[in-house]
């Protein structure tokens, strides 16, 4: 029997999908982008925010300035030494590496511009230069450092000392500091001052 | 044309449902805010970061290199102990000694004589004496350049009163560091314990 001419036109699931995906296909547009994507940016200075603050950390350039500890001014420009014992020469206090406990608890100014220290941290009386705690703190300290210089593959026969000592020390104090890390086995120091062009006066 | 002959075969239900279907999706409100809010994390960052770089920027630091102190009259370690100058920069409370090889350097730094070199002529707040380190510059070039087997000589040994602070030491080893021409004259410091 012929087709009715006059019945509606159903379109089979062949033309009905071609049809669908045409039109899909018309209605597509781009994605709008109505936002900045900082992610990545974000990442990276993540990544520079802690490499700078672990850098600082570990850095001996990062020394805290305060009323206690106040580096000398220098027209030295060079770059400082980064690889030694610490010894730390305060107001109040002698420390020693990282130690937080102070080697020795120091007096006032006046009696220290006389003759150093008091004879009970002597060896031999007060004009001895070998300061007995200081000399003892040292003397692990000397131990580790000896074990890192021969893993180091340096001369494990002398050690070497950061000296960061504040700016009203006595010099009395400094050679009776210096003395004793010289009695135990430090041969070389690296005396620490702040660098700027013109020192204060 | 062919193109209208597809659609004319479809029917207004299969039109309908095409249109229905194609139609582009909105975005439902979960989907418009899945994306994180981390401006406030990054204003945080970028302040810390600020903080971070302007305090790196204020303590640069240098070390001066020395070995341990001598006490007494210990020389310059040189190889021609006899052609050395072997500077010793005294700070007193009274002013700045010059001692070399030839022996104490006069008040004035005019040739071999007693007195201090520079003597005290104020003292500062602090109540230590003011150094005129141009002056203790000036006249040691002048000894340096005395003679040109001193050329080579590097090392210079400088010793204290006891009182004297670490910060006028480190003003005396500025001085004879370099000259006002930023040549090096004694670099190399050698601490002396006063007897």
């Amino acid at each position: 029997m012929p087709p009715d001419p006059k019945a509606p036109h159903v379109a089979s699931i062949a033309q009905f999908k071609a049809a669908l995906r045409k039109a899909k296909r018309k209605n597509e547009h781009e994605p709008e982008i109505n936002f900045l994507n900082i992610t990545a940016m974000l990442d990276m200075m993540t990544i520079i925010l802690v490499f700078l603050l672990k850098t600082m950390a570990s850095s001996s350039g990062a020394i805290p300035q305060s009323k206690d500890l106040a580096l000398p001014a220098s027209v030295l420009q060079t770059e400082p030494h980064q690889e030694g014992v610490a010894v730390v020469i305060t107001k109040s206090q002698i420390l020693v590496g990282d130690d937080p406990n102070p080697v020795v608890v120091l007096p006032t100014r006046e009696s220290l511009a006389q003759s150093g220290l008091d004879a009970k941290y002597k060896k031999a009386g007060i004009n001895d230069l070998h300061i007995v705690p200081l000399a003892n703190a040292l003397l692990s300290v000397r131990e580790l450092d000896k074990q890192i210089r021969m893993a180091k593959g340096l001369d494990p026969n002398s050690s070497e000392a950061i000296v960061i000592v504040d700016e009203t020390t006595p010099y009395r104090l400094l050679m009776e500091v210096l003395f004793t890390l010289g009695q135990s086995s430090f041969g070389k120091y690296h005396l620490m001052v702040l660098s700027s062009k013109k020192p204060k006066t | 044309m062919a193109e209208q002959k597809a659609e004319a075969k479809l029917s207004a239900g299969q039109r309908s449902k095409i249109r229905r279907l194609a139609a582009p999706q909105e975005l439902s409100a979960d989907d418009e805010a899945g994306e994180l809010n981390i401006v406030p994390f990054l204003d945080m960052v970028v302040n810390i970061l600020m903080f971070v770089l302007a305090t790196v920027a204020v303590t640069f630091t240098a070390t001066i290199e020395t070995t341990p102190p001598s006490s007494g009259g210990g020389k310059v370690r040189i190889e021609r102990a006899d052609k050395a100058l072997n500077l010793t920069v005294i700070v007193t409370n009274d002013g700045v000694a010059l001692k070399a090889a030839g022996g104490n350097i006069s008040t004035g730094c005019d040739g071999v004589g007693p007195g201090i070199t520079f003597p005290t002529k104020n003292k500062g707040p602090d109540g230590e004496p003011v150094l005129d380190a141009d002056a203790i510059t000036e006249c040691v070039r002048k000894l340096k350049d005395s003679s040109p087997d001193f050329k080579e000589e590097t090392q210079i040994r400088i010793t204290a009163s006891n009182n004297i602070s670490y910060r006028k030491v480190i003003e005396c080893i500025d001085a004879v560091r370099k000259d006002k021409n930023g040549n090096d004259m004694f670099p190399d410091v050698l601490f002396g314990v006063p007897r």
